[in-house]
């Protein structure tokens, strides 16, 4: 799963660039919110899951690792 | 009295030197340290020879450092240049040259970034550097540590005439344009907005709008007047709402300021329902016409916050203000700019210069104790910048002319019609269309190039291209010249797509007819989102 988030992150959001996968999306400015908005749609059409706004926040998007951790949480429950 | 900005961080810090100045993420700066770390900043700038009018770069991503430099350099004397850290290396040297930047303040969020700005500039003109990796420059590079502590700031004979800040914004020929303020309209505008927007020492605002935006200038300098406290809003915390809305929450926030964008995506995306931000009393907004049904919406989930539309070109930093009612929203046009504020005078002109009769449309131009000394370095824009009305004695009323078109609709009340040039706003961002162009035409694969924007309705602007080639056409070209023109543009900037044609729909006497081209560009983006969507 973990290699799929970061493809989906790195085609669509990135234009291909490489990350770490504990590099910050957020603060660098390689992302912006519309991006966000972007990549919870796409999350959403790949895992068929919904994933509520107040779930949207830094603690779960700020990398690839920390937006792994939280689809764990929300594909084995 | 206080005469200077940095009188009110003094003044602030002598009535309550523990009161909180600024916060960032889980840090606080009181008005005693803001005080004490900007007399540092002051002292040093002093000591390697940064002189009174002195330009000073601040390369810094938000942080505490944005005050405590800020207010350092205006006490050095100097005035302080907020450089977009999002911006290309290429565009930031431009900059930098073109106001001849004596300092550059940066930290190790940029610090690598910094190193690729100052790699390729002739540092020799910089008196000092701070918070840079020492690498292979050419002036003295000092890091956040080496301050020192308990040096006085040095004794200047600062006017308030004299300059304090230059903000660069989008300028038509490519170069960006720097607009001069000094610390007489600095603090009227504060004065003022804290008169119209009841900010007292309790208070707690919002930074959303980063440092080189106009917009921030109410975060920085009002909050200091006041003695509040300014809550710096991180990058991280700008592109999530629903961690936005919790930190309006968990701050207590008293005033918000930001472009509509931002509270559009708050409204959508926020978690508002699960959120307490009773505390938020004042909404203000500005930069760009804030959709009704948006701010409908809005106003209804923060029945308690009265919501203001702010208006001013950053030459006036602000000139009306309009307090939206329930009723103004009734026929779904966004709210009017509103009435010209007590400290300045608006006159509304047709192409003559002649004041409009009744409710006809005409350029809106201002006369305030608000407004900039002019243009850095750019006698053809301040030639042609103000409207002088004649007055006896030779000494005219110079009035800013703000390329604003607005209707009075009745007893005063302004609403903004469009544009009398072809500047357009990206998230309150000013864009010159012709800067993109500019960007794009000047290489060599692209023979002609016209720029558009197209509005979605949820606040998002996205600039289009068309060009025509010289070069054969090949399958990378897009990507190529849009990277291309991404190392001169800021990020807003950008064109978000840019479509090759053969040719471009001209109108009878052979210009590019922008209006149908805007059609035709509409309607490509629109077959692009479908097939994305398939």
């Amino acid at each position: 799963m973990r290699d799929k988030i970061r493809s989906i992150v790195i085609e669509n959001l990135l234009n291909g660039k490489e990350v770490a996968d504990d590099q910050d999306l957020l603060i660098s400015g390689m992302v912006d919110s519309l991006g966000v908005m972007r990549l919870v749609r796409l999350l959403e059409a790949e895992f068929d899951i919904k994933i509520p706004a107040e779930d949207v926040v830094i603690e779960h998007f700020g990398s690839i690792d920390m937006l792994a951790a939280y689809m764990e949480t929300r594909i084995s429950t | 009295m206080i005469r200077l900005l940095h009188q009110m961080i003094a003044g602030a810090a002598d009535r309550d030197a523990d009161a909180p100045a600024f916060r960032f993420l889980d840090e606080t700066l009181s008005y005693g340290a803001l005080a004490a770390k900007s007399d540092q900043v002051a002292a040093i700038l002093s000591e390697h020879g940064v002189r009174k009018g002195d330009r000073v770069g601040l390369y810094l991503n938000k942080s505490l450092e944005t005050a405590i430099s800020l207010y350092g350099v205006m006490k050095a004397g100097g005035a302080y240049v907020p450089l977009d850290p999002g911006a290309p290396a290429e565009r930031t040297r431009m900059v930098m040259k073109q106001c001849g930047m004596s300092a550059f303040i940066t930290h190790a969020p940029k610090a690598q970034d910094a190193s690729e700005v100052l790699e390729r500039y002739d540092t020799e003109g910089l008196a000092c550097i701070i918070g840079a990796q020492p690498g292979n420059l050419k002036s003295p590079v000092l890091g956040w540590d080496d301050l020192g502590t308990g040096l006085p700031a040095p004794e200047n004979r600062i006017l308030d005439q004299d300059l304090a800040y230059i903000i660069f914004t989008s300028g038509s020929t490519g170069e960006p344009k720097g607009i001069m303020h000094t610390h007489r309209s600095g603090l009227a505008y504060a004065e003022a907005a804290a008169a119209t927007y009841d900010v007292r020492s309790n208070d707690r605002l919002s930074n959303h709008s980063p440092l080189h935006f106009d917009m921030s200038t109410f975060d920085y300098l009002c909050g200091p007047l006041a003695g509040a406290c300014t809550v710096i809003v991180s990058e991280a915390h700008a592109k999530l709402p629903a961690s936005l809305s919790k930190l309006i929450q968990d701050e207590q926030l008293t005033h918000w300021y930001s472009v509509p964008f931002a509270l559009i995506q708050l409204l959508q995306h926020g978690a508002l329902d699960q959120r307490d931000l009773s505390a938020l009393r004042w909404v203000m907004f500005g930069g760009e016409p804030f959709p009704a049904k948006h701010l409908n919406a809005l106003m209804k989930s923060l029945p308690q916050a009265r919501f203001s539309n702010v208006y001013g070109p950053a030459e006036v930093n602000q000139c009306t203000y309009h307090h939206v009612t329930v009723s103004d929203l009734a026929d779904d046009r966004p709210p009017p700019i509103g009435q010209v504020w007590d400290h300045a005078e608006g006159i509304i002109l047709d192409e003559n210069d002649q004041p409009v009769t009744a409710d006809h449309t005409g350029e809106l131009v201002i006369r305030s104790s608000t407004m900039m000394r002019g243009y850095w370095a750019r006698e053809d824009l301040n030639a042609s910048a103000y409207y002088k009305r004649p007055l006896g004695g030779g000494f005219p009323d110079y009035f800013y002319r703000t390329g604003d078109l607005v209707t009075d609709e009745g007893g005063g009340v302004l609403r903004f019609i469009g544009r009398k040039d072809r500047q357009v706003k990206v998230r309150g961002f000013r864009v010159e269309l012709d800067e993109v162009e500019a960007a794009l035409s000047l290489q060599d694969a692209v023979d002609e190039a016209a720029a558009v924007l197209l509005k979605g309705d949820d606040g998002a602007a996205a600039i289009v291209v068309a060009a025509t080639l010289k070069d054969v056409y090949n399958a990378d070209i897009e990507t190529d010249i849009l990277t291309a023109a991404a190392r001169k543009l800021p990020r807003y900037a950008v064109p978000q797509q840019l479509i090759v044609i053969d040719a471009f729909p001209r109108t009878t006497s052979g210009k590019i007819d922008k209006r149908a081209l805007a059609r035709d560009l509409e309607e490509c983006r629109l077959e692009k989102e479908t097939a994305d969507a398939r």
